[in-house]
C-alpha cells in the first residue's frame, strides 16, 4: 500500500508542469554552482602547489647570507583548499590564504579572497552545498505542503482513508513519493558532478574523500529528511493548504537565513573578539614588557648566569657558542607564551563562538548541518587552526635550526669579534630546514570535534518525524 | 467607499494576531540588528583608539627620550648627536634622535570615521579595517592586516539593519499581501464587494494604501528610534541626510515587494500558487541573483591570487638584495646591534635597508594596482548588473548611504598613499642628512585629516540604485494595473 502511495505521489509530482520548470531550474543552479566550485578549486589548487614549490625554491635560493638572516627571509606556508572545497567552499573566502613565517614574529594569514571581491560578493557563494542548504529544503516544502491540505481541500483525503489506508501508512507513502523527486532531482546532478570529478580526476591526495563524501551525503539527506517530515507535518496539521505553505516559509526563512546571523551576533556579544587594533596594541606592549614583566634584554642578562652554566661556561669567553645566537633564540623563545596566550586568546574566542552557534542549532537545522558540511569539506574553522598550528611549528623549528647551526658555527665570533668574520650560509646550509607540508588532522578528529552536530541533525530527525506521526494521527478529514 | 475600505482593511489588519506578531517581529529585528550594528561600529572605533594610542605611546616615548637626552646636554655641554640605529638598549643619544628608526619601527595609524548612519550597514567594515597604519614601509603594508573577525561570522554576514531591510522586510511585505485577491475570491467575497461602487482597481489600490501605509508608518518610527538609539552625529546635517536617503531606498524597495504582491495576484492564481510565486521571486531575486552576478564578476575578472602577488614579492626582494647589498651588508640588514657603536656603516645598513624598501615597492606595486583594476572592474560589472535584481540595487543603495562603500573606502586609502609620501618624506630627508631629531621636531610631523567625499558624489553613484529601482517599481505597477482588467472575480 505503501508502495502504490508513494508511486501515486512521485507520478504526480513529476507530471505536474510546474515540476519540470523548478526541477530543471535547480538542476541548472546545481551544475552552474558545481562546475563554477570545481573551476576554481582546481585554480586555487594549482595556483596553491606552484606557489609552495616556488617559495621553497626561493627559500633555498635566497642567495648567501647569515643564517638569521636567512630566517629573516623565512618562508611562507600557503593553504591547500580542503578535499571537497569544491562543493563547501566554506570559510575560504574570509579565511588567509598565505601564512609568513619568519623570525621573531608569528603572523596572521593573509589574503584573503573577499577582500579582492566586490561587496556583492557578501550575498554568498554560489556553491553545491549552498543550494542543497538553501533551495533543497524550499523545493521540498513546494513539493509537499499540499500533501495533506490540498487533499483535504479537494475531498480525495476521506476517500483515500475510506480505502482501508491507515494515516500512518499515508505518511510513509508520502514521504517516500516526494522524497524519491527530490532524490532524483538532487542525486542526479551530484552523480553527474561526481562522475565528472572522478574522469578529470582529484588532484588531492585523497584525506579519505570517500568516507568524507558518503558522510557528507548522509548529512544532506538527513537534512532533507527533516524538512520533509516537518512539511508533511504542518500539512496535515494546518487548516488549510495555504496555511501551511507560510507556516512552513517562514520556518524556512527563519532557519536558513535569520538564525545563522543571529546566532553569529549573539555568539560574538557572549564570546567577544577583540578588534585588531586592541588586540595587536595588547601583545605588542606584552611583549615588549616581557611574558612576566622583565623586558627581555633585561631578563637575558639576569638569566645569563644560568643559560652559561647549561654550557658549563662562566663568562661569554668561555662559551662553546655564538652568544648572539644563543641571545637570539632565547628572546625568540622569551616571546611564545605572549604569542600563545594572545593568539590563544583570540582562537578560543572563535571556538567558543562555534561551539555557541552550533547548540543554537537546536532552534534551526540548518546550523548544525552548515558546521558539519564545512567540516567534512575541510574547509571549516578547525583546519584553517590547524593549518596557522603548524605553520607556527614550522616557524619554530626553522628559526631554531638556523639559530643553532649559527650558535655552533659562529662559536669563534665570541673572542675575536671584529670587521670581516662574519658567518655566510648558503643553500646547503638552508637546505636543513624541509619543506613545508601541511597535513590535516585525518577525519577521525574532525567527526570526534562534530558529533554534536550529528546528535543535532537526528534530533531534528527524529523531532520532525514525531511531529509528522502526531499530526496524521490527529488528522481531519474535512475542512472545518 | 474607497476611504472606508481603507479603514476597514487597517483595521482588520490590526485585529489580526498574524500581523501583530509580524510587526512585532519587524520591530524586534530591527531593534536587535541595530544593537549588533552598534556593537560592531564600537569595536571599530575601539580597536582604532587603542592602535593610534600604541603607535603615538611609542613616538612619545622617543620623544620622551630625546627631551631626557636634550636636558643632558644642555647639562653636561656637548652636542646634541645623531643615534647610529640598534637594537639593543645602549648608551649614547637614544634612538628617537635618528628619524630613520622613528619612522621605520612606528607607524601613524590613519582613521576613516565611521558616518552617523554606519551602524546601519555594516557592509566590508568587519573585514577591511577603517584605520591604517602608514610608515616608511612600502605601501602594500597599509592593507596589510585586516580586522580580526572569525571567519566563521564573516561567512555569516553581519545581522544589520540593511540585512532586515532587503532580506526581511520582503517576507514580511509578501506575508501580509500575498492573497490580496486571492482570499476574498476564494471566501466568495470579492464579486460582493464588487457589486458595490468600487472598480477592482481601486479596490486593490486600497488594499495595497492600508498595508504599505501601516507597514511603512512603522518602518519610519522604528528607523527613527535606530536613528536616535545608535546614530552618531545626530547634530550635523549630513547625518539626517543620509537618514532622508535611507528611508526613500526602503521605500522604494517595500513599494517594489508590494507591487510584485499585486502583480501576481492579478493572474487569478490560488493563494497557495501565490504563495509559492512569491516566494520563487524572493528566492530568485534576493539569494540567486546576487549569488550569480557575483560569480560572474569574479569568474570574468578574478583578482590575481595573493599567492603568486606573494611570492611575486620574495623573488623582488631577493632581487633587490642580490643588486644593492653585500654579503657583510645583509648581515648586518636585519641586526643592526651587531654593528659597532658610532661605525659610520650602521647608517649605511639602514640606507640600504631603504634603498631596498624602495625597490621592493617599484617591483610590486603593478602587481598591487592590479588588484584594485580587477576590484575596480568587478564593481563596474556589479553595477551594470544591479539592474536585475532589486536587492543589489539596495545593497549598493545602503553601503553607499551608510558610508561603508567600496567607492568611500578607496577614498580613503588613496589619501592614505597620499600621506605616506608626505610622511616618509619627513623622515627619510631627516635621516639622509644625519640631522638628530629633537623634540620639537616630534611636533612638526605631518597631519593627517580624513576628507569626507562632498555630498554631491555619494548621491551622483546613489543615482543609478535608485533610479533603477524607481523603474522596476513602475514597471512591477504597470503591468498589473493593465492587467486587472482582465481579471475573473469569481471562481469558475
Amino acid at each position: 500500500m505503501i508502495a502504490s502511495i508513494a508511486r501515486k505521489e512521485f507520478s504526480e509530482i513529476v507530471r505536474d508542469g510546474r515540476f519540470k520548470w523548478t526541477a530543471g531550474i535547480m538542476a541548472l543552479l546545481l551544475l552552474t554552482a558545481l562546475a563554477a566550485g570545481y573551476q576554481k578549486y582546481s585554480a586555487y589548487m594549482d595556483i596553491q602547489r606552484m606557489s609552495q614549490d616556488q617559495t621553497n625554491a626561493q627559500w633555498l635560493n635566497q642567495g648567501d647570507k647569515n643564517p638569521h638572516a636567512g630566517a629573516h627571509y623565512g618562508n611562507y606556508a600557503f593553504k591547500p583548499a580542503g578535499p571537497l572545497a569544491f562543493f563547501d567552499n566554506g570559510i575560504n573566502n574570509y579565511a588567509g590564504t598565505a601564512l609568513f613565517m619568519e623570525a621573531h614574529k608569528q603572523n596572521f594569514a593573509i589574503g584573503r579572497p573577499a577582500t579582492d571581491q566586490s561587496s556583492i560578493g557578501r550575498f554568498g557563494d554560489l556553491s553545491g552545498a549552498m543550494i542543497l542548504q538553501l533551495l533543497m529544503p524550499l523545493l521540498i516544502i513546494f513539493l509537499g505542503f499540499t500533501a495533506f491540505s490540498g487533499e483535504r481541500e479537494s475531498g480525495t483525503l476521506r476517500q483515500v482513508l475510506s480505502m482501508g489506508v491507515s494515516n500512518r501508512q499515508l505518511l510513509w507513502g508520502k514521504a517516500l513519493g516526494i522524497g524519491g523527486v527530490v532524490l532524483l532531482i538532487v542525486g542526479l546532478c551530484v552523480l553527474a558532478g561526481g562522475l565528472a570529478l572522478s574522469l578529470t580526476g582529484p588532484s588531492t591526495e585523497s584525506e579519505s574523500l570517500g568516507a568524507r563524501a558518503t558522510l557528507m551525503a548522509l548529512s544532506y539527506v538527513l537534512y532533507g529528511g527533516i524538512f520533509l517530515f516537518l512539511t508533511l507535518a504542518v500539512s496535515a496539521w494546518a487548516k488549510n493548504a495555504r496555511t501551511a505553505l507560510m507556516v512552513l516559509i517562514g520556518f524556512w526563512a527563519f532557519a536558513g537565513f535569520l538564525a545563522p546571523k543571529a546566532a553569529v551576533e549573539i555568539s560574538k556579544a557572549i564570546h567577544p573578539t577583540p578588534a585588531f587594533g586592541k588586540w595587536m596594541a595588547d601583545m605588542r606592549s606584552h611583549q615588549m614588557r616581557g611574558f612576566d614583566g622583565v623586558p627581555p634584554f633585561v631578563r637575558f642578562e639576569q638569566e645569563s648566569r644560568e643559560i652559561f652554566a647549561e654550557y658549563g661556561a662562566e663568562s661569554i669567553a668561555e662559551l662553546p657558542v655564538y652568544v648572539g645566537a644563543l641571545r637570539l633564540q632565547k628572546f625568540e623563545e622569551y616571546d611564545f607564551p605572549v604569542f600563545e596566550q594572545h593568539y590563544g586568546q583570540l582562537r578560543d574566542s572563535y571556538t567558543n563562538q562555534r561551539r555557541l552557534q552550533d547548540r543554537i542549532g537546536i532552534v534551526a537545522p540548518t546550523l548544525p548541518l552548515r558546521s558539519l558540511s564545512m567540516a567534512l569539506a575541510g574547509t571549516d574553522l578547525i583546519r584553517h587552526v590547524n593549518f596557522a598550528d603548524a605553520a607556527e611549528a614550522y616557524r619554530r623549528d626553522m628559526v631554531l635550526k638556523v639559530n643553532n647551526y649559527l650558535g655552533e658555527a659562529a662559536a669563534s665570533l665570541n673572542t675575536g669579534y671584529g670587521g670581516g668574520n662574519v658567518l655566510i650560509a648558503d643553500e646547503a646550509i638552508f637546505a636543513m630546514v624541509p619543506p613545508f607540508r601541511f597535513d590535516s588532522r585525518g577525519l577521525q578528529a574532525t567527526l570526534a570535534e562534530h558529533a554534536g552536530n550529528f546528535i543535532a541533525l537526528m534530533l531534528w530527525l527524529a523531532a520532525a518525524l514525531g511531529l509528522a506521526l502526531w499530526s496524521v494521527q490527529r488528522l481531519k478529514v474535512e475542512e472545518d | 467607499m474607497k476611504r472606508i475600505i481603507i479603514s476597514h482593511e487597517a483595521r482588520q489588519l490590526f485585529r489580526s494576531g498574524a500581523f501583530r506578531a509580524l510587526l512585532l517581529m519587524v520591530a524586534g529585528a530591527v531593534a536587535f540588528a541595530a544593537w549588533s550594528g552598534q556593537r560592531s561600529i564600537d569595536r571599530q572605533v575601539e580597536g582604532a583608539n587603542a592602535a593610534i594610542a600604541f603607535e603615538d605611546g611609542r613616538r612619545g616615548k622617543m620623544r620622551a627620550d630625546t627631551e631626557q637626552y636634550q636636558a643632558q646636554v644642555a647639562a653636561e655641554g656637548g652636542e646634541y648627536q645623531f643615534a647610529s640605529a640598534q637594537h639593543a638598549p645602549g648608551a649614547g643619544p637614544p634612538q628617537g634622535t635618528n628619524a630613520g628608526v622613528v619612522g621605520s619601527t612606528t607607524a601613524k595609524y590613519l582613521r576613516m570615521p565611521p558616518t552617523g548612519l554606519a551602524p546601519f550597514s555594516i557592509g566590508q567594515s568587519d573585514i577591511q579595517l577603517s584605520y591604517v597604519p602608514v610608515s616608511m614601509n612600502p605601501t602594500m603594508y597599509i592593507t596589510k592586516d585586516n580586522e580580526l573577525e572569525n571567519p566563521v561570522n564573516l561567512m555569516t554576514g553581519s545581522f544589520d539593519i540593511a540585512f532586515v531591510v532587503i532580506f526581511l522586510l520582503p517576507i514580511f511585505i509578501l506575508a501580509i499581501s500575498y492573497d490580496l485577491l486571492s482570499s476574498e475570491k476564494e471566501r466568495g467575497t470579492l464579486a460582493m464587494i464588487l457589486a458595490h461602487p468600487i472598480s477592482l482597481r481601486e479596490l486593490m489600490a486600497s488594499k495595497i494604501i492600508a498595508r504599505a501605509g501601516v507597514l511603512l508608518a512603522g518602518v519610519l518610527v522604528l528607523g527613527i528610534v535606530a536613528l536616535l538609539a545608535v546614530g552618531t552625529n545626530l547634530d550635523l546635517a549630513d547625518t539626517w541626510a543620509r537618514f532622508g536617503l535611507w528611508m526613500a531606498a526602503t521605500l522604494l524597495y517595500a513599494l517594489f515587494w508590494f507591487a510584485m504582491s499585486v502583480l501576481v495576484n492579478v493572474y487569478g492564481k490560488n493563494s497557495a500558487a501565490n504563495g509559492i510565486a512569491l516566494a520563487g521571486t524572493w528566492l530568485a531575486l534576493v539569494v540567486v541573483v546576487p549569488t550569480l552576478v557575483s560569480l560572474l564578476a569574479t569568474t570574468l575578472y578574478p583578482a590575481p591570487s595573493r599567492m603568486e602577488l606573494t611570492t611575486a614579492a620574495r623573488q623582488a626582494q631577493t632581487e633587490a638584495e642580490s643588486t644593492y647589498m653585500a654579503r657583510l651588508s645583509e648581515y648586518y640588514y636585519d641586526h643592526l646591534e651587531f654593528v659597532p657603536e658610532g661605525d659610520e656603516r650602521a647608517m649605511d645598513f639602514l640606507t640600504v635597508a631603504m634603498a631596498n624598501r624602495n625597490a621592493i615597492e617599484k617591483a610590486v606595486r603593478p602587481l598591487y594596482d592590479e588588484f584594485q583594476s580587477q576590484l575596480n572592474l568587478q564593481e563596474s560589472l556589479v553595477q551594470r548588473f544591479q539592474f536585475i535584481s532589486p536587492a543589489i540595487m539596495m545593497q549598493l543603495a545602503l553601503n553607499e548611504i551608510s558610508g561603508t562603500s567600496a567607492d568611500r573606502y578607496e577614498h580613503f586609502l588613496n589619501q592614505a598613499y597620499d600621506f605616506r609620501v608626505e610622511w616618509s618624506e619627513f623622515f627619510t630627508v631627516k635621516f639622509l642628512q644625519r640631522a638628530p631629531l629633537r623634540p620639537q621636531d616630534y611636533d612638526q610631523l605631518p597631519a593627517f585629516e580624513y576628507r569626507e567625499e562632498p555630498f554631491a558624489t555619494v548621491l551622483m553613484r546613489l543615482v543609478p540604485s535608485l533610479l533603477g529601482m524607481l523603474v522596476l517599481l513602475t514597471g512591477a505597477i504597470l503591468i498589473p494595473f493593465l492587467r486587472l482588467r482582465r481579471y475573473q472575480v469569481a471562481t469558475s
